[in-house]
């Protein structure tokens, strides 16, 4: 009744209201977004160009000392402790931190998207207890990254657990310092994290996995084909998606290492700067040694190589996908 | 001649195969089973492990690795806790947690709202900047961030080891807008019609209508944000240099790395359980969200 009587009234008043209505919701709808926005746009969007632009100076703790150009940049490819060429990788005086966490990044991408893989299928089998299993793969995976490497340094230690089992089963007393010795620290760090991660990757493999409808699997069962095959022909390829997921997020995480290999060498990098990573170097350069401006220059050259891996991995799967 | 002696074959081989397939997969499946619980094992016994050293004396520590302490005590939560300064870390962990928690709920929900259902210009690009901040790896923003809050912009106020300058810069998840987004989205448009039929103001149609329809996500975003802040390593090491505004996970650095290898075990892993704790927690109750979050926010991110 209320509208009808309005209607009636005056159309071109009402043509006003309107617009005002649609104003007002404007107004309103920045009023809502304008913290969010002033705050991506003050501590994600402005540092980005901040970065670069503190990249050209010499800069200490307090702003810049001087303009350089490109000379952090010059200075970064012939700095032997960020990487050296030919690449050295536990060469223990010749480690570097670029290739101790390309070499990190090499291993640990491959093994944590395979057991990735593998505990989304065992858990996705229709099977008794699967919510306790995966909860139980994914619970290290939520944890505080500090606590774990402090439980994984007790389990580690040269009188821990680790090698009281070895030592029962080698017959005789094994005492290595898994995190401070230079030929097993990074190694440790790896299998660390590829225990805390592998859970999240499962997720998301699970995720896709259940996306696939059941009556492709229906078919092939129908078809008699083998559990390999129809696991290699049919779940592997549609998984595609899933596979670039995890691939991104695996590689991004692994080339930014950094709690674990912190907190294993009290943030020194060692034994033999083998737990160097790139981003601890940057963490050092700019805290401990206050070159903010050569610290800047390396976040700047990790951005890009980040980038520039996810264009490449994204072309990849892209041409993969066109293939089928 | 090729298809007619096949089909005829097929079910032969399936009659003789038969038994063969239900020995195999019962066979199977007793396999699958022992190696699920073998993977189970290994993957939670380090924290049983950690727990049960923390109950332990430190001679017990260093001699057996016995599930069950032969002695339990509380002596390794005392040295941290009561001698030691970790209970100002754990209250400093949980200032950090809850009030991070609190702004990205307001925020990620009242913009959330905003983005999914108000009308304005720029609205899709200013969204799209807003998933383009996950891009941004918190690696560069490293120096850009410090220098920014020694100095803040227009006020010059030093933000390094405050309480403020820690929670300002976790205002706000970008996973957390994007889900709340996605969320408001999914909700059917006629209780927003009922509630403006009624003339109520959009800050009303978000409070009264949105947010009760909104559970789920709001407690996917809550969880999220805890953890978030909680399990935070990163910024917590960078920006609070001074120790009484340490937490659990910068203090367990100073801990760890103080005595170099010969540790004090019991108080370690009593700190260590402390800072395991409430996450896990929230996870054995919440866990239905937990996935469910982590999982659409990851899809986008």
């Amino acid at each position: 009744m209320a509208v009808a009587t309005e209607a009636k009234a005056v159309s071109p008043r009402r043509r006003e209201s309107l617009a005002g209505a649609k104003v007002r919701e404007a107004l309103v709808g920045y009023a809502f977004v304008a913290i969010p926005m002033g705050f991506f746009l003050l501590f994600f969007i402005f540092p980005v160009g901040y970065a670069i632009y503190i990249s050209f100076f010499d800069w200490g703790l307090l702003g810049k000392i001087e303009y350089l150009g490109l000379q952090n940049y010059k200075d970064l490819i012939h700095d032997k402790a960020f990487w050296t060429w030919p690449p050295h990788i536990h060469a223990a005086s010749e480690n570097s931190a670029f290739w101790n966490t390309a070499y990190y990044t090499a291993v640990v991408v491959p093994t944590q998207m395979a057991l990735g893989l593998a505990l989304a299928l065992a858990v996705n089998a229709k099977i008794r207890g699967r919510t306790f299993f995966r909860a139980a793969y994914y619970f290290p995976s939520l944890t505080s990254s500090a606590a774990i490497t402090a439980v994984a340094i007790y389990i580690l230690n040269s009188g821990g657990v680790l090698n009281a089992i070895l030592s029962k089963i080698e017959g005789h007393t094994v005492r290595t310092p898994w995190f401070g010795e230079s030929g097993t620290a990074l190694e440790s760090i790896m299998g660390l994290n590829v225990w805390t991660t592998s859970g999240t990757m499962m997720l998301f493999y699970l995720a896709t996995l259940q996306s696939i409808p059941t009556d492709v699997y229906e078919a092939a069962a129908i078809d008699g084909a083998s559990r390999w095959r129809i696991f290699s022909k049919i779940t592997f390829p549609l998984l595609k998606p899933g596979h670039f997921f995890v691939a991104v997020l695996s590689v991004i995480g692994c080339l930014k290492i950094f709690d674990q290999a912190f907190i294993v060498s009290a943030g020194k990098g060692g034994p033999a700067y083998s737990t160097e990573t790139a981003v601890l170097y940057l963490y050092q350069t700019a805290i401990f040694d206050q070159y903010w401006g050569y610290a800047a220059a390396i976040g700047v050259v990790l951005f890009a190589i980040i980038f520039l891996i996810t264009l490449v991995q994204r072309l990849l799967f892209g041409k993969a996908e066109i293939g089928y | 001649m090729g298809a007619q002696p096949e089909a005829v074959a097929r079910p032969e081989r399936r009659l003789a195969e038969t038994p063969w397939r239900k020995a195999g997969a019962a066979g199977g499946r007793l396999v699958l089973y022992g190696l699920l619980v073998v993977v189970a094992l290994f993957y939670l016994l380090p924290f049983f492990w950690g727990v049960s050293t923390s109950f332990k004396t430190l001679p017990e520590s260093v001699q057996g690795f016995d599930l069950i302490p032969n002695h339990p005590t509380l002596d390794g939560y005392r040295t941290a806790f009561t001698t030691g300064p970790f209970a100002r870390y754990a209250m400093n962990s949980a200032i950090f947690a809850v009030s991070t928690t609190l702004t990205n709920l307001f925020l990620c929900t009242l913009g959330g709202y905003a983005f999914a259902r108000l009308r304005f210009p720029l609205r899709e690009p200013l969204f799209l900047l807003v998933l383009a901040t996950l891009m941004i790896p918190d690696q560069m923003r490293l120096v850009p961030m410090f220098q920014i809050l020694a100095d803040f912009p227009l006020f010059h106020w030093n933000l390094i080891a405050t309480y403020q300058g820690y929670i300002l810069i976790h205002l706000i998840y970008a996973t957390n807008l994007f889900l709340m987004r996605q969320y408001f989205l999914t909700i059917p448009k006629d209780y927003e019609e009922a509630a403006k039929l009624d003339s109520a103001g959009f800050f009303k149609t978000y409070w009264k209508v949105m947010l009760p329809l909104a559970g789920p996500a709001i407690a996917a975003i809550t969880i999220l944000s805890f953890q978030g802040t909680w399990n935070d390593f990163y910024w917590q090491l960078i920006l609070l240099q001074d120790d009484s505004k340490f937490t659990l996970n910068v203090g367990i650095a100073q801990f760890t790395t103080s005595g170099g290898y010969g540790h004090d075990w019991p108080p370690l892993m009593a700190v260590s359980t402390i800072a395991i704790a409430p996450v896990a927690l929230i996870y054995l109750v919440f866990q239905r969200y937990f996935i469910a979050g982590v999982t659409t926010a990851g899809v986008k991110g």
